[in-house]
């Protein structure tokens, strides 16, 4: 039994650095513009995804409008940019705050009311700002959007730079993957698992339900947010529809393909949404069909998500071999 | 036998100097990237486009090529599918910049897309001609002078003001003639997303220097089911509703305001007479359209009719967007001149110039085709009138645009 658990560890030990090694030296692949480019979007994503992640694997509250909460950081670090000539470093953590607040008063019907309301909850307020963004006049740049110029340079960094930019982005996805990883095997992982599993039985043994719920969005959010300023700093330019209820339901479709509970889930969900169509050449039609089809397959046969079937596939590929 | 083998020897030497030569002439590439949505919700505007971009590119490479100081230069197209999406437009313009290493590009069709690829062209040092009016926002002395992020951005589409201005003056005085009454009362309806927002602006300014009293009515940009909003609009008592800008939303919204009697005229802006005639659209009152930028189904100009000839030959389909591809033919001609009087196709700063001082007669207007110093060029508005109870009588005028922007309109 101890064999198999630091067996176990010695497995995630050694996969944690093989795709960490894989990711910082995917430019020197030379994958290619496009395909560095499609790497840095994919890892914003990703950052954004660990949060609902978080929120729907460990706590159990789904989210329909988790792009909004993106739309929240990006749209402070580009009105802070144009109007008090803020720069990134400085918008930086107004950003992470400011998502993390709306995340948490959005949050706030969810103590009320059970699951599937707090998903059309999530779905308006998507809706709800995006209709204010786009009616925002000057402020929000109305539905033309906000330009952003470029991050600002530290140690002579050119973040302008594509490879700079992607390990930046790498960085930030690293520190989001440990924060969320010490989350989950903390004690207050372990209470929002409880609330998730039950929580008329977790309120009954005196934890507080509410405080953990909005801890846990709120944390969300301000993953959100980062993935937000980051985006905004990368495209240069955002507009409303960025943020609006279409692109939130491909995060939640993300994080439901890759996998929630797993820690390499929402970036296996990243990759496979952000890449599968270049890859396979398909169009947005054939590819909404393939997502389609992809999600039918996830919840019949692998509901811990694509990368618990990875898991559990090499997991049997070695039970085989040791027989 | 000395005597045979140096002959040899500078046989060889010859040949493979000719050799070389025939390599180097047969390599002489010109890299002309093409980003449009050949899939995805803008297909319509992005195939067109695409199909620009072949026809010119074929024609110029029929005629010898781009003949660039003592070399000729083929064009190859590198064009990419954005599938409307921002993510995937600026990773295919880092690749044709970076990877293909193009000397201009052609696209988007979107002012988000064209904006986020304007930052990837600009340093580059890549030439871009983009169809959206709505660049005006942005292009002004500073973004546009020597080191400007859209020094190489060149908006191949009037400015708005000046086509609003003669959309305006055409529509009205087209109209006016079969209306009770002179008309008082105008009401723009209008997706409310990034280009209708931009466009609508100017409109509106443009139609109140006519004198109209006008309302804006905004419509999600996704509404199929327009009739509560129309309702709303009828309760206005319009003179003319004018539907503006997205011609694939009116084409759906225009029956509905026809069921419902909403107006005694209407304006269809983006919708062409070859569309109007091919659905067999049919109003019992006037209606007048417009075309992004020149109609196919009823020009009045030979080189035009001639033009859209070639281009269906070609498999382009007929759609409401057809007509968009004129904002991108003339330029592949325009950038190949200016090549040829630069003598260089590594000198963008001087094809800036270049394109900035010529003047030429290209196929989408009637006079030459300029630049102005913000890199916007100007062309007139052709509006149709349909003959009430009619799919397939049309009378077209063109309408120049006007001097200056009207009252409250900033330009731009």
């Amino acid at each position: 039994m101890a064999a198999s658990a630091e067996n176990s560890s010695k497995e995630k030990i050694v996969a944690a650095v093989a795709i960490g090694l894989f990711l910082v030296i995917f430019p020197w692949l030379n994958p290619g513009y496009r395909y560095l480019s499609l790497a840095i979007t994919t890892g914003i994503t990703a950052i954004a995804l660990y949060g609902l992640g978080l929120q729907f694997g460990q706590a159990g509250i789904m989210s329909v409008g988790h792009a909004a909460f993106i739309g929240v950081g990006a749209y402070t670090a580009a009105i802070l940019s144009g109007n008090v000539g803020a720069g990134f470093w400085v918008a930086l953590p107004f950003s992470i705050l400011l998502s993390a607040f709306i995340a948490g008063l959005v949050g706030l019907p969810s103590l009320r009311v059970s699951g599937q309301h707090y998903i059309i909850i999530t779905f308006c307020f998507c809706a709800l700002l995006n209709i204010a963004l786009t009616n925002g006049g000057a402020f929000t740049g109305g539905a033309t959007g906000l330009d952003v110029g470029s991050i600002d340079r530290i140690f002579e960094i050119n973040f302008d730079q594509l490879r700079n930019a992607y390990y930046l982005v790498i960085l930030a996805l690293f520190i989001c993957v440990v924060v969320i990883y010490l989350i989950i095997n903390s004690s207050y992982g372990r209470t929002l698992n409880a609330i998730r599993e039950n929580e008329p039985l977790a309120r009954a043994v005196g934890i507080n339900a509410n405080l953990h719920k909005i801890g846990v969005l709120m944390v969300s959010g301000a993953l959100a947010g980062v993935a937000g300023i980051l985006q905004a700093y990368y495209l240069h330019h955002i507009s409303p529809a960025l943020y609006g209820p279409f692109p939130s339901l491909y995060l939640a479709l993300m994080v439901m393909l890759g996998g929630a509970r797993l820690i390499y889930g929402p970036l296996v969900g990243a990759i496979i949404v952000n890449f599968l169509p270049e890859i396979m050449r398909l169009d947005p039609i054939d590819s909404r069909i393939a997502y389609g089809v992809g999600l039918l397959i996830v919840i019949l046969l692998l509901p811990g998500g694509v990368s618990a079937g990875l898991f559990g596939a090499y997991r049997w590929l070695m039970s085989k071999r040791q027989q | 036998m000395k005597n045979l083998k140096f002959g040899a020897l500078l046989m060889t030497a010859a040949l493979t100097g000719l050799l070389a030569q025939l390599s180097r002439a047969a390599d002489e590439e010109l890299k002309i990237g093409v980003v449009a949505a050949e899939s995805g919700s803008f297909v319509s505007a992005g195939n067109t486009i695409v199909a620009a971009a072949k026809l010119a590119s074929q024609q110029i490479n029929d005629g010898g090529g781009v003949k660039v100081g003592d070399k000729t230069y083929k064009i190859n197209l590198y064009i990419r599918d954005n599938r409307t999406d921002v993510n995937v437009t600026i990773a295919a313009a880092r690749e044709l910049v970076n990877d293909v290493g193009v000397k201009a590009i052609w696209g988007t069709e979107t002012h988000d897309f064209s904006v986020s690829m304007a930052k990837i062209t600009g340093p580059a040092k890549v030439i871009q001609f983009s169809g959206n009016s709505s660049l005006g926002a942005v292009l002004d002395d500073k973004s546009v002078a020597p080191g400007g992020w859209l020094h190489y951005t060149f908006q191949s589409e009037p400015q708005e003001w000046q086509r609003s201005g003669s959309t305006a003056k055409g529509v009205l005085s087209l109209l006016t003639p079969l209306l009770a009454h002179a008309p008082k009362h105008s009401v723009v309806f209008v997706g409310n997303d990034a280009t209708g927002q931009y466009l609508s602006s100017h409109y509106v300014k443009a139609l109140e220097a006519e004198g109209q009293t006008v309302d804006l009515v905004k419509y999600p940009p996704d509404t199929t089911d327009f009739s509560p909003l129309l309702t709303r609009v009828k309760g206005m008592n319009p003179d003319i509703v004018h539907f503006w800008y997205n011609g694939d939303s009116t084409l759906t919204a225009f029956p509905q305001a026809l069921k419902l009697d909403v107006s005694p005229a209407y304006f269809l802006f983006g919708v062409d007479p070859g569309i109007y005639q091919q659905r067999q659209l049919r109003s019992d009152k006037p209606v007048t359209m417009s075309c992004v930028p020149v109609c196919w189904g009823s020009s009045p100009y030979p080189a035009v009719q001639d033009y859209f000839k070639k281009y269906f030959d070609l498999g382009a389909s007929k759609g409401p967007q057809s007509s968009v591809s004129l904002l991108y033919y003339d330029y592949f001609f325009m950038y190949a001149k200016a090549l040829e009087q630069v003598g260089s196709i590594d000198k963008p700063d001087a094809v800036v110039d270049a394109l900035l001082k010529m003047s030429y007669q290209g196929v989408v207007s009637p006079v030459p085709l300029t630049f102005n110093p913000h890199h916007q060029v100007t062309f007139a508005t052709e509006v149709c009138l349909v003959k009430p109870n009619t799919s397939d009588q049309f009378n077209c005028t063109v309408e120049q645009p006007p001097p200056a922007p009207p009252a409250g309109d900033s330009g731009g």
